[in-house]
């Protein structure tokens, strides 16, 4: 039966850790890209905006 | 075609022959790596004797990368790979002219390497013709599938670890045929065996030249 | 909820950018100041797509999510406590609800997408860097699946046949695989345009599946060839009936809806990389100009607010 456990853990953890790098990875890219848009736009919205924009997740 | 294939394997040839690279660095490698198996399984003849087939392939394998990662950069200086886009030598020309002159490097090598086997780790062969075709079958399948590899590889500047990693799976049918084979042809081996196995390589040395020669001009294109 | 604020704030912003094609750097640079956010699209191949994924299909992918996890849940509470031992396997028997399951998704379905989707890039009638970005999760997805198979396999394989490891067709095809996979992904980790490593990832992947066949057909060749060699039958088959068979099922589609929820996700991490790699330039640009407000002197700490 400890057989049996070991392999469901693996498993399940492996999916599991994949799965929450999966979820990071596409969040921090995501910030990113809402940063770069946010900045390419910023200076345009006027001086106060701009590096609030900028600086805004 | 074929008149481009000869004039490719020709240069190739040629080069190989004023630098003689594959003479003084990938045969001495084959005698090297022939030594360290013998360092790795011991003393005992008798085992030596009955991994000699399996070994001898490895060894093979081995250079067979060598010669490929040869072949590839042979033409990265100088922009000459573009030169040869160029020149309007049909691909499928350029594959096989290339995959000809990698085989008859490796049978060269192979030669060399067989007689290392037997006489360093006592090999006895029984049926000597199987031997020559397994070596001979053998080699095309590397070579064809070396070439397509290196070609594949060709603009990257990691070729030297990444071709490796990438050819030899795709090349592991051909020791797993090639061991078989030997097995069948030296003292103690079925040489009915030997022959389905020679079937096999046949097939595999067909296939990866049908891909070559229809896909090599599309691979070129991403180098 | 953040994610769905960020994700409302950069529908309005894409609105107006997303459609804007400005690829040469020195338009960028006059446009840096002026309303012309940096997307670099290259025509029909679709080099970069919007970045931002629209309210449906994200509400998808997360009812996919929600389904996968229920499901594989369900499968382990079923497979572990509900069901019964088998007769001759006993409780080994409950690997079998997890491993054909990650088996199948690793060698068949992602491998086969990832040939198919290749094929499909190098098509010219279909070329679209979908395909490419398709293949390249499914790949990723498909290793870690495959790894799941070997372990769980041997796991399963320890107390049933004593041996950690057999060369036998399925398994070692299965190991050959996850280093065809590895090799593909290293290929990929290259620096190259990205229709240069699409197309060479392609033909590596058509490649692998080539070879696929050919190494199980000789290794399985080689086994039965060898005499005295144990054929070991990595089915087992055991007797499968009733909540069995259910459990059984039920794993299956659990898996497979875990696969396509994180092919959706590493899809959705291909495009956003991707489009921050074509813009990384004019990125780097626009916040140069951004900072200084279009002059290039001064440390940025020094004045308060900068970004």
């Amino acid at each position: 039966m400890r057989y049996v456990t070991a392999g469901y853990t693996v498993v399940l953890v492996v999916l599991a850790l994949y799965a929450v790098q999966l979820v990071w990875r596409r969040r921090r890219l995501a910030r990113a890209v809402d940063r770069a848009m946010a900045r390419s736009t910023g200076p345009l919205a006027g001086p106060p905006a701009g590096p609030a924009t900028g600086g805004a997740p | 075609m074929w008149r481009d294939a000869a004039l490719v394997a020709g240069k190739d040839l040629r080069i190989e022959g004023r630098s003689r690279v594959g003479l003084s660095q990938v045969a001495p490698f084959g005698i090297v790596a022939l030594v360290l198996f013998a360092f790795a399984l011991g003393p005992d003849r008798q085992l030596m004797a009955k991994g000699a087939p399996g070994l001898f392939w490895v060894a093979v394998l081995f250079c067979t990368v060598l010669a490929v990662q040869r072949s590839v950069s042979v033409e990265s200086s100088d922009g000459a790979r573009d030169g040869l886009r160029l020149s309007g030598i049909d691909p499928a020309g350029l594959y096989l002219g290339k995959t000809a002159a990698v085989a008859a490097q490796l049978v060269v090598l192979e030669l060399l390497l067989a007689v290392g086997v037997i006489l360093l780790y006592g090999a006895r062969i029984e049926v000597p013709w199987m031997i020559v075709v397994s070596c001979l079958l053998g080699t095309v399948g590397l070579a064809a599938t070396g070439t397509l590899y290196g070609a594949l590889s060709a603009g990257i500047r990691v070729r030297e670890t990444l071709l490796p990693f990438l050819l030899l799976p795709i090349a592991a049918p051909v020791l797993l045929a090639g061991t078989r084979i030997w097995q069948a042809a030296m003292a103690g081996g079925t040489p009915a065996t030997g022959m389905q196995w020679l079937r096999l390589l046949v097939v595999f040395d067909a296939v990866y030249v049908a891909i070559g020669v229809v896909l090599f001009g599309p691979i070129q294109e991403t180098a | 909820m953040t994610d769905d604020s960020t994700t409302a704030t950069a529908t309005a912003t894409a609105a107006g950018a997303a459609d804007d094609p400005s690829t040469a750097i020195a338009g960028t640079i006059g446009s840096g100041l002026v309303a012309h956010p940096p997307t670099a699209v290259a025509p029909n191949t679709g080099v970069t797509v919007s970045p931002v994924q629209s309210p449906r299909s994200r509400m998808i992918e997360r009812a996919i999510g929600a389904l996968a996890l229920v499901g594989t849940v369900a499968t382990v509470w079923l497979g572990i406590w509900v069901t019964p031992p088998d007769k001759t396997q006993g409780d080994l028997v409950r690997l079998v609800y997890i491993h054909p399951g990650v088996a199948w998704v690793a060698l068949y379905l992602a491998f086969g997408l990832a040939a198919v989707s290749s094929l499909l890039y190098l098509w010219p009638r279909t070329r679209s860097l979908f395909w490419d970005r398709l293949a390249a999760a499914s790949v990723e997805v498909g290793v870690v699946f495959n790894v799941c198979t070997l372990v769980s396999g041997s796991i399963w394989g320890k107390p049933t046949w004593g041996v950690w490891w057999a060369w036998d067709a399925r398994l070692t095809s299965t190991a050959v695989l996850l280093v065809l996979f590895l090799g593909y992904l290293a290929l990929r980790r290259v620096p190259a345009e990205p229709e240069v490593r699409a197309r060479r990832s392609a033909f590596v992947a058509l490649f692998a599946a080539v070879d696929i066949p050919i190494i199980h057909f000789s290794v399985n060749w080689w086994n039965t060839l060898h005499q005295g060699a144990t054929v070991l039958n990595a089915n087992l088959s055991p007797q499968i009936h009733g909540s069995m068979a259910w459990t059984l099922l039920l794993g299956f589609v659990a898996l497979t809806l875990v696969f396509v929820w994180m092919l959706l996700v590493r899809y959705r991490i291909g495009v956003l990389e991707d489009w921050l790699g074509a813009n990384e330039l004019d990125l780097a640009l626009a916040e140069r100009h951004s900072e200084g407000s279009g002059r290039l002197d001064g440390p940025v700490a020094d004045r308060p607010g900068a970004a």
